[in-house]
């Protein structure tokens, strides 16, 4: 036990004070930063006024409601230029210059034809961007909604009356309990966790690969098998790299939890408006979150950096590992690839399934906690068969791992790989 | 300051019946081959103890399986008197394996440390030696360099550090030797012999029966898995020794081919142009030798009666065709 912690301190020691470590635990608060900073940012930008024409060659006045209503509706600038039916086709394209010149960023052709079938036509440099003509389309359905209405007899003030803006406050209710979190937070806080466990374990467990081939490689394993049974080689290195991924992880933690505490400071700095910092969604996170966080990111990371170091004991250099390691990787995928299908419904059977089969749960799991109502003996079977994998599968990968070390040469195949698992100790 | 940590005085001496390595007929078989046979074999405390043998005969796999890196099929191997393995006794066991190898992201200090706490060294004592030994094989000036700014030669000789760092009872070197520039090798002899004479016990392999013969003071030949002979290197010679005729001619009289062939008279005859190495028949006399290579035109330059070399004894009981036999399987370990 002792030469065991001997290895972890060296595996902690040499990771922790290595560039790479320092260039990723500083860089990704930055990206983090970047993450929140930067589309609020872009969001700004997009508060933008839009200078929008209408063409309008109706015959009813309801070009000129319509303008009025789009001119007071931020952040649409709406100007009116009265056509008829038959100049309609030379003022669209004199505009369509203006467009091209970014003097205006597009122009709405209205006749007769809209208020009676909703026809309308609008053609400008913006069209591509969804938010304006969510906004555009909004208005003007509004617009044709109070002109029918009108028509129809109903006094406008009325129906301006009937009318309110619908604001719909969505809460995640957990183990039969409100949270304050919302669906957006939850949505944010669920990707943000398959991109820590996906990168963390990847990482790390190739990382234990990486140490493993090296060792083999250097040839000072013989050495050290001389003082140290090879499982307590194997013990040490994943519980130094582990210790080094759960340090980092501390790290980015306490660095996002403060920036989320000063994030009305950090967004002032940046240059947004006050406003954005309520206006997103923030992720709350709960102790039990972390709790199933960390349980199975642990639990994760064992099981694969025990993948990852019987495959590096099987080759004999780097490259050769990286090309052996993908079957390994593919099961890590896996689960990232059906991951929008669990945000999307965490109660649906494959989300269930996938939290359930041991090489997936790590990654299923906690994703699923996040985003939908998990009940707890869900995640206890999951951790449950996730740990009895973990038990079988390091009994294998450490016996593969003591006779792989010490052998050079052509990487063994099945038949052989059974006869190191059943070689005795 | 090279007196192993933990020998007891009188140790070497009174207590020859404790011996540090015991092997009894042990055998280990790999897939399709045996690779020792049934080996059986006894270093003595503060022991000079050569294992020599061609390549593949079985050398590493006998020096992994007394450390305990790989298990023997059948058999028995005692260390210290006991059935403990080699791990159990790993702070008074220094290792130097064929195949070197370090970190080579270390700091040359670091790696020295963290060997010497694998081996059951605590920290602080492991700094205090490594900085003594950096100082004393001239590499103080390199405790902070990484193992990657090293030349080779500089590897070396920390690898040895890192295998004599902890005072080791018992000194297990594969093929020390192998590869090191002669000064590197003047060095490790000398640091051997000084470890010997503080009483620890040295075991070594090699396939060069110069290093063997100038080093050793028993010797063991294995030879495809199987031994040949063993024993204290004077009595292996004494053995074999009084029939051993050393010739040199002067250049062009050469006329010696139907003298060594005449089976009354040579054994065996080992030639090297000018020069021979010979083996008497039974009840041949020298001197009549000396008189029939004259008598055939021979101008003899030399005529010694020796103790054969460890290099002719070697190959008379191994034989040239499995002493130049290059295997690659010893290495591999497979």
């Amino acid at each position: 036990m002792r030469k065991t912690w001997v290895v972890i301190r060296r595996e902690f020691a040499e990771r922790v004070r290595s560039r790479w470590f320092v260039i990723s635990t500083v860089l990704g608060p930055l990206l983090m930063l970047a993450l929140i900073v930067v589309p609020l940012l872009l969001a700004g930008r997009g508060a933008r006024e839009r200078a929008v024409a209408v063409i309008d060659a109706t015959t009813t006045g309801f070009g000129e409601r319509l303008t009025a209503l789009l001119d007071r509706s931020p952040p649409i600038k709406a100007f009116r230029i009265p056509s008829t039916p038959a100049q309609l086709g030379a003022r669209a394209d004199s505009l369509t210059l203006l467009v091209g010149a970014r003097a205006l960023d597009g122009f709405l052709l209205v006749t007769d034809a809209t208020a009676d079938d909703g026809r309308a036509e609008y053609r400008g440099s913006n069209v591509s961007s969804p938010r304006d003509m969510q906004i555009l389309e909004a208005l003007l359905e509004d617009a044709v909604f109070t002109e029918r209405l009108e028509r129809s007899g109903v006094n406008p003030a009325v129906v301006r009356q009937a009318k309110i803006r619908l604001d719909l406050k969505t809460a995640k209710i957990s183990g039969s309990r409100m949270t304050g979190e919302s669906a957006q937070g939850a949505f944010i806080l669920a990707y943000a966790m398959w991109l820590v466990l996906y990168m963390g374990i990847l990482l790390y467990g190739m990382n234990v690969m990486g140490s493993v081939v090296e060792e083999k490689t250097s040839r000072i394993v013989e050495v050290l098998v001389s003082s140290l049974r090879p499982f307590e080689l194997l013990a040490g290195k994943v519980l130094g790299v582990g210790a080094v991924g759960l340090f980092q992880l501390a790290i980015w933690g306490g660095f996002a939890a403060a920036m989320l505490d000063q994030r009305a400071i950090i967004l002032r700095l940046a240059g947004a408006p006050a406003v954005a910092a309520t206006s997103v969604a923030w992720p709350t996170i709960s102790a039990a979150t972390i709790a199933v966080f960390l349980t199975f990111f642990l639990l994760g990371y064992f099981l694969y950096a025990a993948m990852f170091a019987a495959v590096g004991a099987m080759t004999n250099s780097e490259s050769e590992a990286r090309q052996a390691a993908n079957v390994v990787v593919m099961l890590l995928v896996l689960p990232s690839l059906l991951m929008i299908g669990i945000l999307n419904d965490p109660g649906s059977l494959l989300a269930v399934r996938l939290s359930l089969i041991p090489f997936c749960a790590p990654i299923a799991m906690p994703v699923r906690w996040v985003a939908g109502q998990v009940p707890w003996t869900e995640v206890l079977a999951s951790i449950g068969l996730l740990a009895v994998t973990l038990l079988a599968i390091t009994w294998i990968a450490a016996r593969i791992y003591r006779v792989g070390i010490l052998m050079y040469g052509k990487r063994p195949n099945f038949g052989e790989l059974l006869r190191w698992v059943r070689t005795p100790a | 300051m090279f007196r192993p940590r933990r020998s007891r005085p009188g140790a070497s001496g009174s207590r020859v019946s404790t011996p540090v390595v015991l092997l009894e007929t042990v055998t280990k078989r790999f897939a399709g081959h045996t690779a020792v046979r049934e080996l059986s074999l006894v270093v003595q405390r503060g022991a000079i103890y050569g294992l020599l043998g061609p390549n593949g005969a079985g050398k590493t796999t006998t020096i992994r399986m007394i450390l305990n890196i790989i298990a023997p099929d059948e058999g028995r191997i005692q260390l210290f008197g006991t059935t403990a393995s080699g791990r159990d006794y790993s702070e008074r066991i220094g290792y130097l394996p064929e195949e070197r190898g370090l970190y080579r992201k270390m700091k040359v200090l670091d790696l020295l440390v963290f060997l010497a706490q694998t081996r059951g060294m605590d920290r602080a004592s492991a700094r205090r030696e490594a900085r003594n030994w950096l100082e004393r094989l001239d590499l103080g000036a390199w405790e902070q360099r990484k193992v990657d700014a090293l030349s080779r030669g500089m590897q070396q000789k920390v690898q040895f550090i890192s295998t004599i760092l902890h005072r080791p009872e018992l000194l297990i070197l594969d093929e020390p030797f192998a590869g090191l520039d002669p000064v590197n090798s003047q060095v490790m002899k000398d640091t051997v012999l000084e470890l010997a004479r503080g009483g620890t016990t040295i075991l070594f392999s090699t396939h060069i029966m110069e290093h063997a013969e100038k080093l050793c003071n028993y010797v063991c030949i294995i030879a495809r898995g199987e031994k040949v002979l063993d024993g204290a290197l004077s009595e292996v010679k004494r053995d074999h020794g009084g029939r051993h005729v050393v010739v040199a001619l002067e250049q062009g009289s050469e006329r010696w081919d139907a003298v060594l062939a005449d089976p009354a008279l040579v054994a065996k005859a080992d030639r090297y142009g000018q020069f021979a190495e010979l083996e008497l028949a039974g009840g041949a006399d020298p001197q009549r030798l000396l008189q029939a290579l004259v008598g055939a035109g021979a101008r003899v330059t030399r005529f010694e009666i020796t103790e054969p070399s460890l290099h002719k004894i070697f190959l008379d009981k191994v034989g040239p065709d499995v002493a130049s036999t290059p295997s690659g399987r010893e290495a591999a370990g497979a």
